[in-house]
């Protein structure tokens, strides 16, 4: 293995500490979203006062979804204002055609074996960015907003029911967003085995510790190896 | 015709006690959801105000609605089209038939221009014209507009006139749609459901009388007093859902219990009627209580949102055998195979561009 020539410190302690967050989150989500949806374990008979089987779930997806939301709105915060290059928006700008240029084509192309050579990025690569703008950014917002419609259900009139129940007509009832909602959880699973497999990829191919960057926060780069 | 007289006079003329009259305007209160404070309001409503005029369509429909309306029991049919409202043109119940009652309908509505109510049971068809729907000669598409338009308000009775129920389930071959896309301009009342409870829908029209205007209406056109909270709030069985102590088949010990019907495809939490709160014939049960799960005929395109008895829909356009989860497990194993080809296609890239500086070495 080669020398390490340089540290940079790239994922300062809020985005680390937003992601973790939002990994634990994300995963308990699914777990407890999956299980209140087809419920498995039946309690012995007895009184219904005697269990929580099921409210106990929901109480846990609830209380994680609160955490997942403030966590989202913490990040954004720190991707408008934050004083960090690596986490801003700035860089992304998907409405201009020159985003879409040489550099995101380039990471495409590698992505694909096109090319020999890999790009190498120190904070997110233009194509790790769209794909974090779509399932991070925009299934986040979603499964927020029907969320909060759905928790306001049973409490018309209530603070989520008036913010967030026009998602309900929109999507044209009650059964139909509940069904969106559940569609729409599979992205996280998905994302979940891309996300790994890029980063263990990117590590064993560019040798950046870009695994261990989202815990110590620092990347390296390495003396190319001589042969 | 005497359309004049008031609700006080007519209950008076049938005998009914000053007493009775009381009791019966506090039990419409009570289920218009009104404070005590607004009962007196309706007394005197009831007894200077005339009969309101009622004009009611059937279009494309089963005449469910018309069936529930007819058991009402708090009041009762003959309380409420002798007494309570004005029903004069109704093609299912009207002893007149033809040219003789349509005359009917066109003098009623020019004598009572913008002051009668257009009762809808059903959807009109669109397709061709109106063709798949023809009632007196003429399409009910047509008679719905030209009886519309001097109406004061309209209420949709039942799934079909608020949301299309099954003649626009897919694939829709009549182009049915229901009253709120084809009549703009006017206000429209949602009663839901298939069929509506008899007591919301004679609420409905007390409520319209009492006060000149419509109901409190949500965010679908429905009135809050009766379709504020899902079937699931109110559910007598909800102890048994937040234990998680569920009927798995319709013959097991958890059926006899009474336990919650979710796993067996309750729609009860995302219904909203009032089955669980006002029940059906007299508060005598309603599904869930005769260990039914709801197929939530309240909400839009129920028919579409089947099998009734699983909890996740079937996705029409991929067939018949998947929903959500089957396309989500499909997903993620085809992002983990690609993953795992990508990575293999890596591993073989690596080892040959490492022969290749060795063999250059």
């Amino acid at each position: 293995m080669g020398r390490i020539i340089e540290e940079i410190y790239v994922w300062r302690l809020p985005v680390r500490f937003y992601h973790w967050v939002n990994a634990i989150c994300t995963v308990m989500l699914l777990l407890t979203g999956m299980y209140i949806a087809a419920p498995v374990i039946n309690p012995p008979l007895g009184e219904a006062v005697w269990y929580n089987g099921m409210s106990w779930w929901r109480y846990l997806h609830f209380a994680a979804a609160f955490i997942f939301i403030a966590n989202f709105l913490f990040r954004m915060y720190w991707a408008l204002f934050g004083d960090d290059k690596y986490a801003r928006f700035g860089g992304f700008q998907p409405w201009s055609p020159s985003w879409w240029g040489k550099p995101f084509r380039e990471q495409v192309e590698s992505y694909l074996f096109l090319r020999r050579d890999e790009p190498n990025y120190v904070g997110h690569n233009p194509v790790a960015a769209l794909a974090h703008f779509i399932f991070i950014f925009c299934g986040s917002t979603f499964m927020i907003l029907s969320g909060l419609a759905m928790y306001g259900e049973n409490n018309p009139g209530g603070f989520s029911e008036s913010l967030f129940g026009w998602m309900i007509p929109l999507f044209g009832g009650s059964y139909a967003l509940h069904f969106a909602h559940h569609l729409l959880a599979w992205i996280f699973p998905i994302y979940l085995i891309m996300h790994l497999y890029a980063v263990f990829r990117h590590d064993v191919v560019d040798r950046t510790s870009v695994t261990s960057s989202i815990v110590t926060g620092y990347k390296h780069k390495v003396e190319e190896e001589p042969s | 015709m005497h359309n004049n007289q008031t609700f006080a006079d007519i209950f008076r003329a049938s005998g009914i006690s000053r007493r009775d009259f009381l009791k019966f305007c506090s039990l419409t209160s009570v289920y218009l959801g009104l404070s005590p404070s607004m009962v007196p309001k309706m007394v005197q409503a009831m007894e200077t105000k005339p009969r309101t005029p009622v004009i009611w369509l059937h279009g494309l429909e089963c005449t469910c609605c018309s069936e529930s309306f007819i058991r009402s029991s708090h009041p009762t049919i003959e309380d409420i089209i002798f007494n309570m409202i004005s029903l004069d043109y109704d093609d299912v119940l009207s002893a007149a038939a033809g040219h003789q009652l349509e005359d009917v309908r066109r003098k009623i509505m020019q004598e009572y221009k913008g002051k009668y109510i257009l009762a809808v049971e059903g959807n009109a068809s669109t397709k061709d014209d109106g063709v798949y729907c023809m009632v007196g000669g003429d399409s009910f598409l047509n008679t719905l507009k030209e009886t519309a338009a001097d109406a004061a308000a309209i209420i949709a009775w039942g799934a079909c006139a608020s949301y299309g129920c099954v003649q626009n389930a897919d694939p829709n071959p009549t182009g049915a749609a229901p009253i709120s896309e084809i009549i703009k301009n006017k206000p429209i009342v949602n009663v839901p459901g298939c069929p509506p409870i008899s007591e919301v829908m004679t609420g409905v029209v007390a409520h319209f009388h009492t006060f000149g205007t419509l109901p409190e209406l949500d965010r679908m056109g429905r009135p809050k007093a009766f379709y504020n909270t899902r079937i699931h709030d109110k559910c007598y069985r909800r102890a048994f859902y937040d234990a998680g102590m569920f009927v798995r088949s319709f013959d097991d010990e958890a059926t006899r219990k009474g336990w919650c019907l979710y796993k067996m495809g309750c729609k009860g939490p995302t219904t909203y009627n009032a089955c669980s709160k006002i029940q059906w014939n007299g508060g005598v049960s309603f599904p869930i209580g005769s260990g039914h799960p709801c197929i939530g005929c309240s909400e839009p395109n129920f028919w579409d949102k089947g099998p009734f008895y699983e909890r996740l829909a079937e996705v029409s356009f991929l067939g018949t055998d998947s929903n959500a989860d089957r396309i989500g497990v499909i997903a993620v194993g085809a992002a983990a195979a690609g993953a795992a080809a990508h990575a293999a296609v890596t591993a073989v890239k690596k080892a040959k561009a490492g022969n290749d500086s060795e063999e250059k070495a």
